[in-house]
C-alpha cells in the first residue's frame, strides 16, 4: 500500500517537559505582560493628561518612570516572549502552527505591523517625555495605545479562532475564522483584562515614589484603574461563556476533568484581586501596601492562567476545534488512520509494522506521535507515569480503545489493535516498570465439605436445593461505595419418592445453616458498617437484608412450589480468613408433626469478591493476594465517576458516607415522560465499559466478572465444553447496547452519549437491537436447546430473551412442577459442573444421589425419584437420553 | 530510507506564492540591515572596552553605540518576525523539522535574545557606573548575539539538506547541529564579518552626523568605523570565497557561468562590494553605505537562490497549493501604509524635539 502520510512532522523528544508545561510557562509569563502592555498604553497617556490637569510634577514624573518600567517589561520581555511562543508552538504543534500560518499569515502580518507601530511610539513617548510639546507627546500616546490595542484586536482573532472557528470549518474564509463566534466577547473581556492589570501594574511602580501623599494618591488612583474595569470583566466574562457553543461549553463547564480546578481559581480570585483593589485605594500602611501589591501581582498573574488554561482546555480534544485534534490528527483524517494505522502514517517512523521484537520501540513511537503533546514523562504538566500508574496492561489497552468515546478531553486514540497493543505495553511496562503479573498461587485452603448418604432402596426423600445466581459478586469493601449486599437467595423442593413422587409442600419444615466458619459475615467484611448509609437503615450484625441469618427456616412460595429464604448473609471468607468462594449451606427437611428429619442436603452458593476492577482502577487486591477491592481501587472508582459527572462520591465516603450505586442507577426509574435521569446500573456499567473495553478481547467479561480466575464462578458443563459468555449473552457490544435502547426508549438521556461509539457485533445496526431489561430479559436456554434437544448451533441467537423475570431460568418448573435448577442446577453452574474447591462444591446433589456429576436423573435414572425405570418424558421432551457430555 | 518521504506536505497558501517571495527578500533585507549593525556594534562595542588604553574617543564610541543600540535590537527583533513569518508560509514544512531537530537550541534563542537585550540595557542605563565593567554587559550582549547568529545559521542549512534530517532517528531529543554542513562555518562567518563591515559603516555615519554639530572625537571615530568597513570587507571578500566554493558544485556553478540570472546577480552584489570597498578607501560614507546596500540587496536575493537551488530536488515554491483569499492581504497593505504614515508622523514629532 502506498503511504499517505498524514502525520508530517518529527517529534521533539521532551520527556520531562513534555504535555504542553513550554508553552503553557511562557504563554502565561507573555499573555500577562502583553495585556499590561495593552492596558499600560492607555493607562500612560491618561496619567500624563492627569498630571497636566493637575499641574502635578509628581505624577508626570511618576508617569515617566512608569514608561520606563514599561518599556523594559512590555518591550523586551513581552515582545521577545510573544515571538517565544509562536517558537514554542512550531516546535510542539508544528502541524496545528501551519494551519495557523498559512490562513492567518496576513492576520499575523497586520499584526507585525502594528507592533512595529508600537515599538516607534513608545521610544519616542518615553525619550520625548517633558522634551516634547504636551499636545503632539499625547498623540504620540494615544497612538501607542491604539496600535497596542489593535496588536490585541488582531491576535484575538487568532486566538479565539482555535476555540471556536465558526463557519470556517466550511468556508475556510479568513474573515469567518477571525471575525468567529467568541471574537468580540473575547475582545471585550481582555480588553478589561487590559486595563485592569495597567493599574496593578501601576502598584509596582507606584510603591517606591517616597512622597506619601503622591504614592496614596497614585495608588487610589491606580485602585481605580483594577477595580473599574473589573466589574467589566465579569460581565464580559459571562458574555464570553454564553456566546460558546453548546460542545464548547459543556467541556469547560461539565465535561473536563481538568478545567474546576481553574474555574475554582478564577472564582476564588475574582473577589480577592477586588477586595486587593479597594485595600489599596484606602490609607493602609506602606508596608501592607507593599504586601498587598506583591499578592494582587502573584494572583494577577494566576488569574490570568486561570483564564487563559481554561480557553485551552475548553478546546479539548482539538487544537483547532473541530479542525486538528491536539495530537495533530486531522479530524477528517481519524478514519482513515484508524483503518490503516498510526505508524505507517507517520513520515517519521521508523517502525512501519509492528511484531514481537520492535514491540516498545514501536510503543514508543507511538508515545511521541500521539501523546507528548499533552503528556510529559515524569514532568509537571500531564505526567503520563501518575495518569497511567494505576493500570495493568489489559487496563491500559482498555483506555487506550476507550479514549475520546465518552469522555472527549482526550482524542481518540486511532491505532490499530497492535499499535494499541505496543504503545499500552510501552507506558505500563516501559516508563512504568510495570511487570506481567503472574498468576497467583494461592493455595486451596483444607475444606471439609460435609455429606449426607443417599440409600436409594431405603430413603423415602430426596431435598433438591439450588442457589438463585449461579455467579455472584459481593463487595467487601463498602467505605467508598456500594454495589451489592452480601445476601444470597436460596431454594428448594423436597420429593417424596415413589412410582408416582410428589412435591411436598405441607408439614414440613424446610430449615438451612451455612458451614462452620461462616456464621459470622460482619467480621469479615464493612458492609454491615456501612449498612446505614448505604440503604438507609441499620441492618443488624451477621444479618441479611430480608433479616435471614446465616440460619434459619425456609418459607413456602406457592407459585414456584419451592421453598425459599431471601438474603441469607453469605461471604466468600472463613473466619480463619481463607478465602472460599463457595461455602455450603446445607438444608434439612423436618416432619413437622413429629420432628423426625426426612432428608438434608447442601447447596454450594458462589459469593466472589474477585471482580477485576483493579486492572483498570489501580491497587492491589485487599486480601491474600488473591481477591478483595482494595481502598485504593475503590477510591479510583468513586474519583473517576467524580470526575466524570461532577459527582462528589469521595467526598460524601470520605465523610462516612458512602452511596450504593442503585441510589442513582436504579433499575426501577420513572416513566419517560417523568425526570428519568439516570441509567439503570446494568446499563450504566456496560454501556460505559464497554466503550472501552477491547472488541479483539475474546473473553471480556471475566475481566471484571468473576468467571474466571480464583473463583472461577463460570464452571458449569456449558463451561467445560468451551462455550463463552458471548455464545448466551452476546458479545459486549451488543449486550451493552440492548441495555442501552432500554434506557433510551424510556428516555434517559445520558444513553445516547454511551451509545454513540458502539457498534453492534452479530446485528447490523443499533435499529435491530431489542431493548433489554436487566434481570429480566436473559438468555434462554430453549434459544438453542430447542425443543430441549441438542443445540445446532453455539452462538444464541439475537434478541432472543427471556420475557420477564418468571421466565427465567431458575423460576422456571417442568410439567410436572420440579424447578429446572433443582435438577440441573444453577445458571453458570449447570451439572456436570468442575470446581477447584472440590467436587461437592460442585455436583453436591448429583454425588450425593447418584453418586455421579449429572443431572438429576441423567441417563435414564428416573428412580432416583420413581424408584423404578420410566419410559414417558413427563417432565420435558429428549430427556430420556444419554448424556452427552461426558468429562 | 528515502529521504524525500520524510519532507512534510506543504499546506495551502492564500495568495500567488511571488507576494510572499517579495515580502520575505525585501523585509529580510530590512532585518539583515539592521541585524548586521546591532551584532557588529555590539562587537565593536565589546572590541573597545576591553581595550585598556581607555582612550576617550572609544569611550565615546562606545556610549554612543550603548545608546543606540537597545532601538537596533528592538528593531532587529522587529524585522525578524516578518521574514520568519513568510518563511514559515513557503517553507515551513522544511523550517519546521528542522526546528524541531534542533529545538532546545532554537528554543534558547527565545532566552539568550531576552538576556542579551537586557544585558545591552544594562550597558545602556549604567554606561557611566559600569566603568571598567562594561566590557562584561558589552560582551555577554555580543557573546549572546554570536551564538544566537550560530543557532540561526544551523536551522537556516539544516532546513536545506533533508538528507542530513535522518540524524533524528539516532537523536530525537533537539540537540541536532548541522557542523557537516560544509557551508555551515563560511555563511556564519560571513554574516558576522558583514556585521563587523555594516556597523563599522554605521558608525562611520553616526559619526559623521555628530561632526556636524561639532561633537568631539568625530573624525577619529570615522575613521575608526570605516576601518572596521575596510578590514571586515576584504575578509568578507575571503570568506565569500570560501561560502562559494563550499557549496555544493552544481549550485556553485550556476552562479559562475551556467545561468545567466544567477551569475548576473552575483556578479552585481560582487560589483556593488567592490564598489563599496573602493568608497571606503576613499572614506566616501554614504556612497560607500549606498553600494553596500545594493550589494546586500543583491546577496540576499543569491542567498534566496541558493536556498531554491538546495531544495530543487524535493521542492518548489511554485508548485504550492494555492486557493486564492486576496482580502487579508489588502487588509495587511492597508495597514501598513495607515501605520507607516503615521510612524512618519510620530517620528517627525521626535525630530521636531530640540535636544536637550
Amino acid at each position: 500500500m502506498p503511504y499517505n502520510y498524514i502525520i508530517n512532522y518529527p517529534v521533539w523528544e521532551l520527556d520531562f517537559l513534555g504535555g504542553g508545561f513550554l508553552i503553557a510557562f511562557i504563554a502565561v509569563i507573555h499573555v500577562y505582560v502583553a495585556h499590561f502592555a495593552v492596558g499600560g498604553g492607555l493607562f500612560l497617556v491618561l496619567t500624563e493628561m492627569k498630571g497636566y490637569r493637575e499641574n502635578s510634577f509628581g505624577i508626570l514624573e511618576y508617569t515617566r518612570k512608569h514608561t520606563r518600567f514599561f518599556l523594559l517589561v512590555s518591550m523586551v520581555f513581552g515582545a521577545i516572549t510573544g515571538v517565544g511562543i509562536w517558537f514554542t508552538i512550531s516546535l510542539l504543534n508544528p502541524a496545528a502552527t501551519s494551519i495557523l500560518i498559512h490562513n492567518f499569515v496576513f492576520g499575523f502580518a497586520t499584526e507585525w505591523v502594528f507592533f512595529l507601530g508600537e515599538i516607534v511610539a513608545l521610544f519616542v513617548y518615553y525619550y520625548t517625555f517633558g522634551k516634547m510639546n504636551r499636545r503632539q507627546h499625547l498623540a504620540v500616546g494615544w497612538l501607542y495605545f491604539v496600535f497596542g490595542w489593535l496588536s490585541l484586536f488582531v491576535i484575538n482573532g487568532i486566538v479565539t479562532f482555535m476555540l471556536t472557528p465558526g463557519e470556517w470549518l466550511s468556508t475556510k474564509s479568513f474573515w469567518d475564522g477571525f471575525f468567529n463566534p467568541s471574537f468580540w466577547p473575547s475582545l471585550f473581556f481582555r480588553t478589561f483584562m487590559a486595563f485592569m492589570l495597567a493599574g496593578l501594574f501601576g502598584f509596582i511602580t507606584s510603591s517606591v515614589i517616597k512622597e506619601n501623599d503622591l504614592r496614596n494618591k497614585i495608588q487610589s488612583y491606580c485602585a481605580r484603574w483594577l477595580i473599574i474595569p473589573f466589574i467589566f470583566l465579569i460581565a464580559s466574562a459571562s458574555w464570553y461563556i454564553n456566546s460558546l457553543p453548546e460542545p464548547q461549553k459543556l467541556m469547560i463547564l461539565q465535561s473536563s476533568p481538568e478545567i474546576p480546578p481553574f474555574i475554582k481559581a478564577f472564582l476564588f480570585l475574582s473577589p480577592l484581586i477586588f477586595a486587593g483593589g479597594v485595600l489599596m485605594a484606602v490609607r493602609i500602611s506602606s508596608p501592607l501596601k507593599i504586601i498587598v501589591t506583591s499578592s494582587l501581582v502573584v494572583m494577577g498573574l494566576l488569574y490570568m492562567g486561570s483564564f487563559e488554561w481554561i480557553r485551552e482546555a475548553g478546546r479539548r480534544p482539538y487544537v483547532i476545534y473541530g479542525d486538528i485534534y491536539s495530537n495533530s490528527i486531522p479530524v477528517k483524517e481519524i478514519d482513515f488512520i484508524r483503518n490503516n494505522g498510526i505508524l505507517k502514517n507517520s513520515r517519521w517512523a521508523m517502525n512501519k509494522e509492528i511484531d514481537d521484537k520492535n514491540q516498545l520501540m514501536a510503543g514508543k513511537e507511538i508515545f511521541m506521535f500521539m501523546c507528548i503533546s499533552c503528556h510529559s514523562v515524569g514532568g509537571p504538566v500531564n505526567d503520563i507515569r501518575k495518569a497511567a500508574k494505576k493500570y495493568s496492561l489489559y487496563g491500559m489497552e482498555s483506555m487506550l480503545t476507550g479514549m475520546g468515546k465518552i469522555n472527549e478531553y482526550m482524542p481518540p486514540f486511532p491505532g490499530s489493535g497492535k499499535e494499541v497493543k505496543a504503545l499500552a505495553a510501552y507506558i505500563v511496562k516501559e516508563l512504568n516498570g510495570r511487570k506481567d503479573e503472574i498468576p497467583s498461587e494461592h493455595s486451596i485452603p483444607s475444606l471439609k465439605t460435609k455429606t449426607f448418604p443417599f440409600d436409594p432402596s431405603k430413603d423415602q426423600y430426596v431435598l433438591l436445593g439450588w442457589t438463585g445466581q449461579g455467579m455472584h459478586s459481593i463487595l467487601d469493601n463498602n467505605r467508598f461505595f456500594g454495589l451489592s449486599n452480601p445476601g444470597t437467595t436460596i431454594y428448594a423442593q423436597l420429593i417424596k419418592r415413589g412410582k408416582s413422587p410428589e412435591i411436598v409442600t405441607a408439614n414440613i419444615e424446610l430449615t438451612y445453616r451455612i458451614e462452620d466458619g461462616f456464621d459470622t459475615p460482619s467480621s469479615q467484611t464493612d458492609f454491615w458498617k456501612h449498612s446505614k448509609a448505604l440503604y438507609g437503615r441499620q441492618i443488624k450484625e451477621n444479618e441479611g437484608l430480608s433479616g435471614n441469618k446465616t440460619e434459619g427456616k425456609m418459607d413456602y412460595d406457592e407459585n414456584i412450589m419451592a421453598y425459599s429464604a431471601a438474603d441469607i448473609p453469605v461471604v466468600p471468607y472463613r473466619k480463619d480468613g481463607a478465602y472460599i468462594p463457595f461455602p455450603v449451606i446445607y438444608i434439612e427437611a423436618k416432619d413437622v408433626q413429629y420432628g423426625r428429619i426426612l432428608c438434608s442436603t447442601g447447596i454450594s452458593v458462589p459469593a466472589s469478591t474477585e471482580m477485576g476492577c483493579r486492572k483498570c482502577h489501580g491497587g492491589n487486591w485487599a486480601k491474600n493476594g488473591v481477591t478483595g477491592l482494595s481502598d485504593e481501587t475503590a477510591l479510583d472508582i468513586v474519583r473517576a465517576h467524580d470526575r466524570s459527572n461532577r459527582t462528589d462520591l469521595e467526598k460524601l465516603a470520605q465523610a462516612g458516607n458512602p452511596q450504593m450505586c442503585s441510589k442513582c442507577h436504579s433499575e426501577d426509574q420513572a416513566s419517560p415522560d417523568t425526570s428519568a435521569k439516570h441509567l439503570n446500573l446494568s446499563a450504566s456499567i456496560h454501556g460505559f465499559h464497554a466503550n472501552y473495553i477491547s472488541k479483539n478481547d475474546p473473553d471480556p467479561c471475566s475481566n471484571c466478572h468473576p468467571s474466571s480466575g480464583f473463583s472461577k464462578s463460570y464452571r458449569g458443563i456449558h463451561s467445560n465444553v468451551g462455550l463463552e459468555c458471548s455464545n448466551c449473552h452476546g458479545k459486549m457490544e451488543d449486550h451493552a447496547l440492548s441495555l442501552l435502547v432500554y434506557e433510551k426508549n424510556k428516555g434517559v438521556k445520558s444513553a445516547e452519549k454511551l451509545m454513540k461509539h458502539l457498534y453492534p457485533r452479530l446485528a447490523d445496526s443499533v435499529t435491530q437491537i431489542e431493548p433489554r431489561k436487566p434481570w429480566a430479559n436473559q438468555p434462554d436456554c430453549l434459544n438453542c436447546h430447542i425443543g430441549f434437544n441438542p443445540p445446532d448451533t453455539d452462538q444464541s441467537p439475537q434478541n432472543m430473551w427471556t420475557r420477564d423475570t418468571k421466565s427465567l431460568y431458575k423460576m422456571r418448573s417442568d410439567e410436572a412442577g420440579i424447578m429446572c435448577p433443582a435438577c440441573h442446577g444453577i445458571t453458570h453452574a449447570e451439572y456436570p459442573a468442575t470446581n477447584i474447591f472440590g467436587d461437592e462444591r460442585a455436583n453436591f446433589q448429583p454425588l450425593m444421589y447418584q453418586k455421579n456429576r449429572y443431572p438429576i436423573g441423567a441417563n435414564k435414572n428416573c428412580s432416583i425419584c420413581h424408584t423404578v425405570d420410566m419410559k414417558e418424558e413427563i417432565h420435558h421432551p429428549n430427556m430420556l437420553t444419554i448424556f452427552r457430555n461426558f468429562n | 530510507m528515502n529521504t524525500a518521504s520524510l519532507i512534510p506536505a506543504p499546506d495551502i497558501i492564500p495568495v500567488h506564492w511571488a507576494w510572499f517571495k517579495v515580502l520575505l527578500i525585501t523585509t529580510f533585507t530590512a532585518h539583515i540591515l539592521l541585524m548586521n549593525i546591532m551584532l557588529g556594534s555590539a562587537i565593536i562595542a565589546f572590541i573597545s572596552a576591553i581595550n585598556r588604553q581607555s582612550e576617550s574617543s572609544l569611550i565615546s564610541l562606545e556610549k554612543e553605540i550603548s545608546q543606540k543600540n537597545t532601538f537596533i535590537i528592538a528593531f532587529t527583533i522587529n524585522f525578524g518576525v516578518a521574514p520568519l513569518l513568510f518563511l514559515q508560509v513557503l517553507y515551513g514544512n522544511f523550517f519546521y523539522t528542522s526546528s524541531i531537530l534542533m529545538a532546545v537550541y532554537w528554543l534558547s534563542v527565545i532566552f539568550l535574545l531576552i538576556t542579551a537585550y537586557y544585558a545591552a540595557y544594562i550597558y545602556k542605563f549604567n554606561f557611566d557606573r559600569l566603568a571598567l565593567n562594561r566590557k562584561y554587559a558589552a560582551g555577554l550582549s555580543a557573546l549572546l548575539l554570536l551564538v544566537t547568529a550560530f543557532f540561526f545559521t544551523n536551522n537556516m542549512t539544516l532546513m536545506l539538506v533533508p538528507g542530513s534530517w535522518v540524524r533524528y532517528f539516532a537523536n530525537p531529543s533537539g540537540t541536532i547541529l548541522n557542523l557537516s554542513e560544509p557551508t555551515f562555518f563560511p555563511r556564519f562567518f560571513h554574516f558576522v564579518i558583514a556585521s563587523i563591515a555594516v556597523s563599522g559603516l554605521f558608525t562611520a555615519i553616526t559619526w559623521q552626523r555628530k561632526k556636524k554639530n561639532g561633537v568631539s572625537h568625530s573624525d577619529i571615530n570615522i575613521t575608526r568605523g570605516m576601518k572596521y568597513f575596510i578590514y571586515a570587507t576584504i575578509v568578507q571578500f575571503c570568506v565569500g570565497i570560501w561560502f562559494l566554493i563550499s557549496l555544493p558544485r552544481d549550485i556553485m556553478l550556476l552562479f559562475l557561468g551556467r545561468e545567466m540570472v544567477h551569475s548576473a546577480v552575483f556578479l552585481a552584489g560582487l560589483f556593488a562590494g567592490i564598489t563599496a570597498l573602493v568608497f571606503g578607501f576613499i572614506k566616501k560614507v554614504w556612497p560607500a553605505a549606498w553600494a553596500t546596500i545594493i550589494s546586500i540587496i543583491f546577496m540576499v536575493l543569491v542567498r534566496d537562490m541558493v536556498r531554491t537551488a538546495y531544495l530543487k530536488p524535493y521542492f518548489a515554491v511554485e508548485k504550492l497549493k494555492t486557493i486564492y483569499q486576496y482580502s487579508p492581504m489588502i487588509m495587511f497593505l492597508v495597514a501598513t501604509i495607515v501605520s507607516t504614515v503615521v510612524i512618519i508622523y510620530i517620528i517627525r514629532c521626535a525630530l521636531q524635539v530640540k535636544p536637550s
